[in-house]
């Protein structure tokens, strides 16, 4: 007999949908005399939207694992961009990203169809906190024979230390994005949606925040593999209303999930969270852990923050209650820049870069209020920017009593990836916490 | 009570059968393409060295990448529990374990109850296991045992790096061509292996004592350059590459836990 | 006189010792060339560029994970090894992930008294940048002078701009010598200077400098010139590898290296500018690191230039191991330079590095260039 009762979430379709939409406008956006650009998942993506409704995105890292998901067509990738020059310790969704440009083939095909050509975007929107985002871009445009390029720095130090000037480099950077995207696409800029995409963005980034909250039940109502699947909306375009909306209705079911115990892994013995992206290509790690441990990974600070808003409350790690929910009303386009580069500097998954004890003080947090009994952390071999200062983590929980093991993979090359290995390190670490296996 | 530990490897398959903590009998066979076959033969060797008959076998317990194989195990443990079981019996005071096999490295912190508490694993690399010993013996043309003696004259450090096994392949090569004396080029050997094991070893943190158990515990050159790295001694049993089947045996009897 | 710099390189622990026992000032470790020398000067403080060692370690495992450059990982072992325990204080300047964590670990693990972290943009190309970073610079000149109990006026800044203009000056006239048909110094000499100069007083090293330029007015090598080579890429103070490379028939004479060229090669101008302004602007505009190099690649054409102004016929690629910014440029940068007419020769430098291996490469690459030459 289970332990606990579970059910499928019902939000999934939607979710599916969502995503499905996403891949084919941006595809489509020509036909209807649309525009579509490029950026990373951490650019600010409200601020194109104020070029009309018509403008689509696509954002380079849920691309490159959706692209790393598909092992062979992402094999062909990695070799393709290795061929052209690219080292092979680079980003593992860059190269898979590039990869899909020199084959010239779209990682997202309509279900039963074929692989269509790349849909070159028409220019570029990035953001830059890892020292590969801009490069990234760079080299996409040589790739393409040359695209338009704007790239926000945004690399002003920690949130805690925040300063005005900090913060005027950024929403300077941007006025000037605002005017290079006007002479670009020639369109008139509408800040009144700006204004809503700004919106959009804090309530879809709160939003998720709190549902990874609900998720300190016991038993946890959802799992990281689930989770990886509804946080990637986030990552596509947190500043559509869609995706805000979306996660209001999920918030909602996930609650009612907590109050009846619906349980994601229904023997829960045994919460454990990871760190990084996990290799893509191998997700059914997860199933192991659940099937024979009754482990569930609740999250990761990864998971809950890559863009999840989230805040420190009276020594707490709470989700970031949205500027409009605080009464600010924003009422032009230099105070909607001014909210939305304020709002995105607390996001958690941007501390570490300047120092390991910001990730090792919210993981330890996570640790302790997520009530869990271990940590696994992915050493991830395809992503500088998230693997930076992950030893000093590591050394940081255990100091704090939570016992940590740690697996070296890649999110997107899955020949840097031993399953394995990885399986019997996992079967070690239950071993050494004393987990009883499931028959 | 009487109990056996299978210890189903890579490269080898090691049986010992242990009675109240007491040695009875080993068997090791090398791992070819039958794992069945292997293990049957390991437990032959076993019985006969031990002269008793299998059925005095109260419990058998497995341990090793291979274990699942082993059918007629009454349960098993991964090589972190065997290893650490193991040790803690032989002994009670170390607190690290680092264990150097053919094909893999470990390093295992255990508290006074010989419970794990962390463990470090080196990374798919043979740079970091008896492999690649074996691998730059091969390069030197000599016996394996020779590499480690000679490796005790040598009076010069020089530096090699080992990223990997290949890598130092060919730089065993360069430093022959550059005419560097064969007792050098086995200490820059063994000195890059245990730069690798102790670097590992760290991230579990070496606390005192440390047990060095595993094949390559044997090779004196190797022994030598992890203490000089180490900077202290390192306790090593008779029987380094039989602990694991010795901690498995010891779990079957309720010895260890 | 030229030799001076390789001692003060080898002996630069000793160096700053003694300094601090003779000034009584204080030293400062820094992880990265975009830290100011000048506003450090000003402050009466002897900045000191942390480097590695080149020798093999085990004491970076649990700090930095594998993936990133045995650069950082060198330079953080000095300081858990205790090498640099004389320093006062670290800092860097934003750059680099990867050095990042040299850093990161060595303020967690190493005791230091201060530490500073100088957020520097990496967006140099837009106009936002210099405003950004004269604001930091107010901090950061604030900080040291809390530190260090100076008041740092603008002569103050003056005299160490001018200090460290000068420094660069000489360092341009020597690399001047290395455009003659038969070069004064080897790349080694070169190297050892410009390194050197990271580490030890500016006024001296200036001085030894001006010294060297009256010694190499008519010093010739003494042994054929060879190829005429470039090498250019992260951080290179190898000097075994560089000293292999021109005992096969080749000199280097020009380079970009952050142990090089990019180091020096801008001059802080003060134009009548308050000096903290002048000062942004120079690293603001310096032939920057990969990584802050966008959205253009300023840095290809004047890689061209330079192999091109220094006729050399050949290029040396070197990247430290895993090193991304670098072999983010290394594609376009090797294409630029093919275009010119330049053969390249790549290599990955790690802690140590395979002499034996290298060499075949290089030898091969040197014999491509000769017979280039025949026809
Ligand atoms: S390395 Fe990681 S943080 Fe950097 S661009 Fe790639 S996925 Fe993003
Ligand atoms: S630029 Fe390259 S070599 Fe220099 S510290 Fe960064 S990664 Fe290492």
């Amino acid at each position: 007999m289970a332990k606990y009762k579970t059910a499928p979430l019902k939000s999934w379709e939607r979710a599916k949908e969502i995503r499905a939409d996403y891949y084919r406008n941006y595809a489509a956006a020509h036909e209807k005399g649309g525009l579509r650009w490029a950026g990373g998942a951490w650019t600010f993506d409200a601020i194109p939207a104020g070029l009309g409704d018509d403008v689509y995105p696509i954002t380079s890292e849920p691309y490159g694992a959706t692209i790393a998901f598909q092992k062979d067509f992402s094999d062909r990738c990695l070799q393709a961009a290795e061929r052209a020059g690219y080292a092979r310790d680079l980003c593992a969704y860059m190269r898979n990203y590039w990869g899909s440009i020199l084959l010239n083939e779209y990682g997202w095909a309509e279900p039963g169809e074929e692989r269509k050509p790349f849909p070159k975007p028409d220019f570029i929107w990035q953001d830059h906190i890892c020292c590969s985002h801009a490069k990234w871009y760079q080299v996409v445009s040589d790739l393409e024979g040359g695209l338009p390029m704007f790239c926000v720095d945004v690399s002003v130090g920690p949130y805690e230390h925040t300063t005005e000037h900090g913060i005027d480099y950024i929403v300077g950077q941007m006025h000037d994005g605002i005017e290079w995207l006007e002479k670009t696409t020639g369109r008139k800029y509408d800040d009144e949606k700006l204004i809503q995409a700004v919106y959009n963005t804090c309530r879809s980034t709160s939003t998720w925040a709190e549902i990874c909250a609900l998720n300190q039940a016991i038993p946890a109502p959802l799992e990281e593999k689930t989770m990886y699947s509804l946080y990637v909306l986030g990552t596509l375009q947190k500043s559509s209303k869609d995706v805000a909306d979306f996660y209001d209705e999920l918030l909602a079911e996930v609650q009612d999930r907590v109050d009846n115990q619906i349980a994601a892994v229904e023997n829960e013995q045994t919460r454990v969270m990871t760190d990084t992206q996990p290799p893509w290509a191998f997700l059914r790690v997860f199933r192991y852990l659940a099937s024979r441990y009754g482990t569930v990974s609740v999250g990761s600070l990864y998971t809950f923050a890559l863009i999840g808003n989230w805040i420190w409350d009276n020594g707490k790690f709470v989700p970031r209650p949205t500027p409009q929910s605080q009464g600010v009303e924003i009422k032009d386009r230099d105070q909607a820049l001014r909210v939305l580069t304020e709002w995105e500097l607390s996001k958690p998954e941007w501390q570490h870069f300047y120092h390991p004890k910001y990730k090792s003080d919210m993981m330890i947090q996570i640790a302790k209020d997520w009530k869990l009994d271990g940590v696994m952390l992915h050493y991830n071999r395809g992503c500088e920017g998230l693997s930076l200062g992950i030893a000093e983590n590591r050394l940081a929980i255990l100091e704090s009593g939570f016992p940590v093991m740690v697996f070296e993979g890649n999110m997107g090359d899955e020949r840097e990836f031993d399953e394995a290995r990885t399986m019997a390190r996992i079967d070690s670490f239950m071993e050494s916490l004393g987990v009883p296996k499931l028959d | 009570m009487i109990s056996a530990g299978i210890d189903v490897g890579a490269k080898n398959v090691k049986v010992l059968i242990q009675e109240d903590g007491k040695v009875l009998g080993k068997g090791s066979v090398l791992a070819g393409l039958d794992m069945g076959a292997d293990i049957k033969e390991a437990f032959d060797a076993a019985f006969k060295d031990a002269g008793i008959a299998r059925d005095k076998v109260e419990k058998l317990y497995a341990t090793g990448a291979g274990r699942n194989e082993v059918k007629d195990a009454d349960d098993s443990y991964t090589e972190v529990g065997a290893d650490a079981a193991g040790v803690a019996y032989l002994y009670p005071e170390a607190r690290t374990v680092i264990d150097v096999g053919a094909e893999e490295g470990r390093a295992i912190r255990v508290d006074e109850r010989g419970k794990v508490v962390d463990f470090a694993i080196n990374e798919r690399c043979a740079a970091g296991a008896g492999a690649f010993t074996e691998a730059m013996a091969r390069a030197l043309e000599m016996p394996l045992e020779e590499l480690g003696k000679i490796s005790l004259t040598s009076t010069k450090a020089v530096p090699m790096n080992a990223q990997c096994a290949v890598f130092g392949e060919s730089e065993v090569v360069s430093l022959i061509h550059q005419k560097t004396e064969k007792r050098d080029i086995a200490r820059a050997v063994h000195d890059a292996m245990a730069t690798r094991i102790t670097s590992m070893a760290r991230r579990v943190g070496v606390q005192p004592e440390v047990a060095l158990i595993g094949g390559v515990a044997k090779n004196v050159g190797f022994v030598e350059s992890l203490e000089r790295d180490l900077e202290l001694e390192v306790m090593i049993p008779d029987d380094p590459e039989f602990v694991s089947a010795l901690g498995a045996a010891l779990l079957a009897a309720g010895i260890a836990k | 006189m030229i030799d001076t710099f390789q001692e003060r390189y080898e002996n630069r622990h000793e160096y700053a010792k003694q300094w601090k026992d003779k000034t009584g000032g204080k030293v400062l470790g820094y992880f990265c060339t975009y830290v100011p020398e000048e506003i450090c000067i000003a402050a009466g403080v002897l900045p000191v560029r942390i480097l590695g060692s080149h020798e093999p370690q085990d004491v970076t495992e649990p700090h930095i994970f594998a993936m990133y450059c045995p650069f950082c990982r060198d330079c953080l072992a000095q300081g858990l090894e205790g090498k640099y325990d004389y320093l006062d204080g670290i800092s860097i300047a934003q750059s680099c992930l990867h050095i990042r964590q040299a850093y990161t670990s060595w303020e967690l693990h190493v005791p230091t008294d201060w530490s500073y972290y100088l957020p520097m943009p990496h967006h140099v190309q837009s106009p936002r940048a210099v405003p950004y970073l004269l604001a930091e610079y107010e901090k950061f000149k604030k900080a040291l002078e809390d530190w260090t109990g100076n008041k740092i006026t603008d002569d103050d800044l003056k005299r160490g701009i001018e200090t460290v203009n000068k420094d660069r000056q000489l360092m341009k006239q020597v690399y001047e010598l290395r455009k003659r048909e038969d070069p004064p110094l080897s790349g080694l000499e070169s190297m050892y200077m410009v390194v050197s100069s990271q580490l030890i007083d500016k006024g001296e090293h200036a001085r030894i400098v001006e010294d060297s330029l009256k010694e190499l007015e008519d010093r010739t090598l003494g042994r054929p010139v060879g190829q005429r080579l470039i090498i250019l890429g992260s951080e290179n103070d190898d000097h075994e590898f560089i000293k292999m490379v021109e005992s096969c028939g080749s000199t280097f004479v020009i380079d970009d290296h952050c142990t090089g060229t990019r180091y020096f090669w801008d001059q802080v101008s003060l134009n009548g500018e308050d000096p903290l302004t002048a000062i942004a602007k120079r690293y603001v505009n310096r032939v920057p690191c990969p990584t802050k190099d966008w959205p253009v690649r300023t840095r290809v054409p004047h890689i061209v230039s330079l192999a091109k102004d220094w006729d050399a016929s050949g290029a040396v690629i070197l990247q430290q191991k895993f090193c991304d910014p670098h072999e983010l440029d290394i594609p376009a940068i090797k294409s630029a330079l093919e275009e010119e007419g330049l053969a390249t020769l790549f290599l990955e430098l790690d802690v140590t590095v395979p002499i034996g291996q290298f060499k075949t490469r290089v030898e091969a690459f040197l014999e491509i260039l000769d017979e280039e030459d025949l026809f």
